[in-house]
């Protein structure tokens, strides 16, 4: 605890809360909303379409697209470290956070799953049914990213020790 | 402010919407949830065909990637609902913001866009875009514009309790 208020309250932390400029706390909210359209967005796609939406479309290529996904992710992981360190103490007690996280890692297991299974073996029959397990695993990531969404927005409402309504906005 | 928007605004603000709105505490980080799910939706559909026609990803033929656009219209739709949801519930700090005002205009400026694109034949050029096949100039124009409107959508968006002052 006393390292987390002592992250907090370093200049760079207290820079990023409280300075009025807007390259920033908002910035990186802003980052971290852009990274979330990248990974959660393009993996949707891949999960639709391993689910059994637009058949035609050939996954083995689709894999070109996975850097996209990471840019995401590690934009996330950069801009989410900060997020954490404006604010270490109040949201590393928030069971939310460590839901959050949980889900973000069963998502990212999912969709690493899902790549090596369709990228490297359906340049030839794209048309063809995907195994079920695949079917499941892409089910699993849209519910897991879904998740992962909904607690992180819910982190900065809830277990926060103010009422609902009372919190950042 | 024009007078029929500040007559819009008192009237939705005093709407069974609205009430809702103000009433029950979890309404609002409903919404914002959705508004980030319906995000995720729109982007990623949108964000990778554009990222096709600029030759990322160019063995993938445009046609079926295009058949997803229902899930991108869905994302948007939600996005809009969600959207009203908020306003519904303060429309005052929002009129009174140039930054909401700033979205809504790259949210028509992207309509725009997307118009362009199926209504001056693009759309028809790149339908049959084969796989490996580099999409037309216009193509690339079109998808780079989307882009970064959809960015500058997010970015306003994301900045509506930090830049103006009405929040």
């Amino acid at each position: 605890m006393e390292f987390l208020a002592w992250v907090e309250q370093s200049g760079f932390s207290v820079w990023l809360r409280e300075s009025p400029s807007v390259w920033a706390y908002p910035t990186i909210l802003f980052l971290h909303t852009l990274g979330l359209a990248l990974l959660v967005g393009a993996s949707m796609v891949i999960d639709l379409r391993v689910l059994g939406f637009s058949r035609s479309l050939p996954l083995e290529p689709f894999g070109r697209f996975v850097p996209v996904l990471w840019l995401g992710f590690w934009m996330n992981a950069v801009s989410g470290v900060l997020l954490v360190m404006i604010d270490a103490t109040k949201l590393l007690a928030n069971p939310l956070f460590y839901i959050k996280l949980g889900f973000i890692g069963l998502a990212v297991l999912c969709g690493r799953l899902i790549a090596n299974r369709v990228f490297p073996h359906w340049p030839a029959a794209p048309e063809r049914d995907l195994q079920t397990s695949s079917r499941v695993l892409a089910g699993a990531s849209l519910f897991f990213w879904i998740a992962a969404i909904t607690a992180g927005r819910l982190t900065a409402y809830l277990f926060t020790g103010g009422d609902l309504s009372a919190s950042v906005r | 402010m024009d007078s029929t928007i500040v007559a819009f605004s008192t009237w939705l603000n005093k709407t069974s919407l609205a009430w809702a709105v103000i009433h029950y505490p979890w309404v609002w980080p409903a919404a914002e949830t959705l508004h980030f799910i319906g995000l995720a939706m729109l982007i990623g559909v949108i964000g990778l065909m554009d990222l096709r026609l600029l030759g990322v990803a160019k063995r993938v033929p445009f046609a079926p990637l295009h058949r997803l656009l229902p899930w991108a219209i869905s994302g948007f739709v939600i996005c809009l609902l969600t959207g009203i949801v908020f306003f519904a519930g303060d429309p005052f700090q929002y009129i009174h913001n140039w930054v909401f005002w700033a979205k809504m205009l790259f949210i028509f400026f992207a309509g725009a866009n997307v118009l362009a694109f199926y209504v001056t034949g693009v759309f028809r050029k790149v339908e049959e875009l084969a796989p490996g096949e580099d999409a037309p100039l216009q193509a690339k124009v079109i998808a780079c514009v989307s882009l970064a409107l959809w960015i500058a959508v997010m970015y306003l968006g994301r900045m509506l309790p930090f830049l103006g002052e009405a929040f």
